[in-house]
């Protein structure tokens, strides 16, 4: 079912976290709300679900205004940070609780609850408690117990915070799993940046109570509007270069090294500070603007290596490249940036 | 090893020390103490030996020597061979002695009377002589104090009364007037219909109060202030727990101004022209009311700050979760929280039904046990026993069988309570920490 918040507000008492954010999430869609930690994500997800009552704008599920209406009459799924098991029910009481609350047949919330155990991957935990279970386990149970009476919307705060990196990497992909077999809408909270791409159709970026950019994975992160989302997306991350506009190029910052600006363009005006933005897979021996540096530290990854190579301002760009023997921390080198690919910004880290 | 563990034990020390002698012993000393007669009568050191009427009627009565029990009570004062005799060796003078013997075979029920014919004779004897003569011619135990056993007997042998050994032991124990062992309590205890009477309103007071007020209520106002704004709440909290801050005499008696004659609720009812009266005391029902009340409220504000707490350490995300999962407020109460309330309501029932069961100071201050018993608890009624009864004679003795049923009750609750609400699998250890 179709999201839309329409110019929704949220303020505590006089600090105003979101103000007039509207945003549509399809039907269908799994939409990831990205930002940095106190930005409005989990105030956003409150204002969804109900816990929080809005201060101002509307919030549509399909075509049904639920601004003013209690959680319990929203059917909405809630996965929270914390996942929130009620520690005196069993894992199937825990499940089967959305349901009891609706005083369904007891036959057949059985029935729903082995159902959607089996989504996730649970029949053999059912009659242990939260406490008995391991935080990946406890995490599909929230995930269950919020899908058991199949809401229309799935909201999930941070579900794989508190995971450790394998099994994140495996719930990850359960839950786009879970999420496409059912068909739920459904938002997904998150700060990390490879969950958000990985998991979801699209990525709304937030910040300071925001949405800066609204697009699918790929386009955000070969397109991203501004210095910041560019910054928030990629691992590692992409490297920021500052200097100023002089005769149609870059002169970097406290250097006399001078670089192209790539085609298409725009000529910013003469002196206008710039910022020019390098990904790591775009800098290396194959481009075709040459920046000399010296290698300042090598991260070996396995399969590749990720060099970090300092310019004569100070400042360090990054390369990652198949593992090389000859390249040592110290080395003078002359890699070169794609030209296509670097990225230029204004003063007010708006893509230019 | 050893060292840490001899340290172990010096720490435990003055836990252990202090357990001995604030726990153990009084308990203890309450079981000891059932066992005996103590009383104001018989006092709590050793008692003497004295043959006098109720010793006499109890030889007579419990013994079964009521013939001997006769012959002891027999007038006093005999005028006999024998006493002359000891005159003489006393060094009285003949001519008294004489004169004495004309009186042979007198008999006179008290010393006074005796006194009074010796004081007649001629030879006109000081009032020292007077006390030497008559001296002689006592021949009963009545109202003489022994120290001993020995001494009784050997008064008995002097007086020449010829007694079997049973005899002799009964009338040593009859006449004996001090404390001693007995079982006699708990038979008392069990064939006075009293003891019924205030059993039945003990268990009746503990569970109302218990239940309506220590835990219901205090739970009703934890929940409520819970769900209310933050300073609203906290300022209904204080107020309930007003009872609890008030000396107890001060808040008896404002209950008491509510309740009497020319108290409130007589001057309101007046309007409608309802005549005055008391009415805590008025009838047993109105007397349970009020002590219900009365210690309903102080109980309630026990319980709200335990269960209040407990309530805020559930975490909110568990209300959130509820609330998104379809709950409603009622449903929230009775899956969510209750259920996790668990360990605060044990606690508060356990210690609530001891204190409930001990105290009786609210009781004592408004009705006294009133009207005619019908609000009598059965601390209150160890307390009369032993401390302050109408009689005047307190029963340390029988008081503190009383109590030592209290003690086994308290026990033996505790060990349900801790069995019902499943203790050892409250305090076990989760598998993995939360
Ligand atoms: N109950 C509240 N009262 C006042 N301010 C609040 C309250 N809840 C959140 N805020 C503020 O609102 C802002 C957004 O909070 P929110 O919890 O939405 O952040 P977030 O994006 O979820 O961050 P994180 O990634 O750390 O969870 C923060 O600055 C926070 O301090
Ligand atoms: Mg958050």
């Amino acid at each position: 079912m179709r999201i839309l918040l329409d110019k929704f507000s949220k303020s505590f008492g006089t600090t105003k976290v979101i103000e007039d954010l509207t945003l549509e999430v399809a039907d269908g869609e799994m939409l990831a709300l990205l930002g940095p930690s106190g930005c409005g994500k989990s105030t956003t997800l409150f204002a969804i679900c109900g816990i929080h009552k809005v201060t101002g704008g509307r919030i549509l599920f399909g075509d049904r205004d639920v601004t003013d209406l209690p959680s319990q009459a929203r059917s909405v799924g809630v996965v929270f940070q914390s996942y929130a098991l009620y520690p005196h029910m069993t894992v199937a009481e825990n499940i089967a609780f959305p349901l009891q609350v609706k005083k369904v047949a007891p036959d057949q919330i059985k029935r729903e609850v082995d159902a959607i155990a089996a989504l996730v991957h649970i029949e053999n935990l059912l009659g242990r408690r939260p406490a008995e279970l391991s935080g990946g386990q406890q995490q599909r149970v929230a995930l269950a117990r919020a899908l058991v009476r199949k809401p229309d919307v799935l909201l999930l705060d941070e579900p794989l915070a508190n995971l450790d990196a394998k099994l994140r990497l495996e719930m990850r992909s359960e839950i786009r799993r879970i999420q496409l077999e059912t068909g739920i809408t459904a938002i997904l909270v998150t700060h990390d940046q490879v969950e958000a791409m990985s998991m979801c159709d699209r990525i709304a970026i937030m910040n300071a109570g925001e949405i800066v950019q609204l697009a699918t994975p790929t386009e955000m992160y070969h397109n991203p509007r501004t210095a910041f989302v560019a910054g928030f997306l990629g691992n590692p991350p992409i490297a920021f270069l500052r200097g100023t506009a002089r005769d149609g190029g870059f002169a970097l910052d406290n250097s006399d090294i001078r670089l192209p600006l790539p085609v298409g363009t725009l000529s910013p005006a003469d002196g206008s500070k710039l910022t020019l933005g390098i990904r790591p897979e775009d800098f290396g021996p194959l481009g075709d603007i040459a920046i000399p540096g010296k290698v300042s530290f090598v991260e070996t990854q396995g399969r590749e290596n990720l060099y970090d190579v300092r310019l004569a301002d100070g400042s360090v760009l990054r390369s990652i490249q198949p593992v090389r023997g000859d390249i040592a921390v110290g080395n003078e080198v002359a890699w070169s940036a794609s030209g296509a690919k670097v990225m230029v910004f204004g003063e007010n880290g708006a893509r230019i | 090893m050893n060292s840490s563990r001899s340290l172990g034990l010096m720490l435990l020390t003055p836990a252990i020390v202090l357990v001995v002698l604030f726990f153990l012993v009084p308990v203890a000393l309450t079981a000891v103490f059932s066992f005996t007669n103590m009383s104001t009568a018989t006092g709590i050191t050793g008692g003497a030996y004295q043959i006098g009427p109720s010793s006499l009627q109890r030889l007579g009565d419990k013994y079964g020597f009521p013939e001997l029990a006769e012959r002891l009570s027999q007038p006093s004062y005999v005028i006999d061979e024998r006493g002359l005799v000891a005159l003489d060796a006393a060094g009285v003078d003949a001519s008294t002695i004489t004169e004495m013997r004309t009186h042979l075979g007198e008999v006179f029920p008290t010393r006074r009377e005796a006194e009074r014919m010796i004081k007649g004779l001629s030879a006109r004897p000081s009032t020292r002589e007077v006390k030497q003569i008559s001296e002689q011619f006592n021949r009963s135990l009545l109202d003489t104090r022994y120290e001993s056993e020995g001494d009784l007997l050997a008064g008995l042998d002097a007086l020449g009364v010829e007694v079997t050994p049973a005899e002799r032991d009964a009338v040593a124990a009859s006449s004996y007037s001090g404390w001693t062992w007995t079982t006699d309590n708990f038979r008392r205890m069990v064939s006075t219909p009293d003891t019924l009477r205030t059993l039945i309103n003990t268990v009746f007071y503990v569970a109302i109060v218990l239940v309506l007020f220590n835990t219901g209520y205090a739970m009703f106002l934890a929940i409520t202030t819970y769900y209310m704004p933050e300073t609203t709440g906290g300022i209904f909290r204080s107020i309930w727990l007003l009872p609890r801050i008030t000396p107890p005499v001060i808040y008896v008696l404002m209950w008491k101004w509510l309740a009497w004659d020319t108290g409130f609720i007589s001057m309101f009812l007046g309007q409608f022209g309802v005549a005055p009266k008391n009415w805590m005391l008025d009838s047993s029902t109105n007397a349970w009311v009020f002590v219900i009340l009365i210690n309903g409220f102080v109980g309630a504000s026990m319980g709200m700050p335990v269960f209040s707490s407990a309530l805020r350490a559930i975490p909110k995300s568990q209300f959130y979760a509820s609330e998104v999962d379809g709950a409603s407020r009622w449903q929230q109460i009775r899956y969510i929280i209750l259920p996790q309330m668990r360990w605060p309501i044990l606690f508060v029932t356990c210690y609530q039904t001891l204190s409930l069961l001990a105290s009786f100071d609210l009781i004592l201050l408004s009705t006294e046990g009133g009207p005619g018993g019908a609000t009598e608890v059965w601390s209150l009624m160890t307390y009369h026993t032993a401390l302050n009864n109408y009689a005047g004679n307190l029963e340390y003795g029988y008081g503190t069988a009383l109590s030592l049923v209290l003690v086994v009750i308290g026990v033996t609750l505790s060990l349900i309570y801790l069995r019902v609400f499943n203790y050892n699998a409250l305090v076990a250890k989760p598998l993995i920490e939360q």
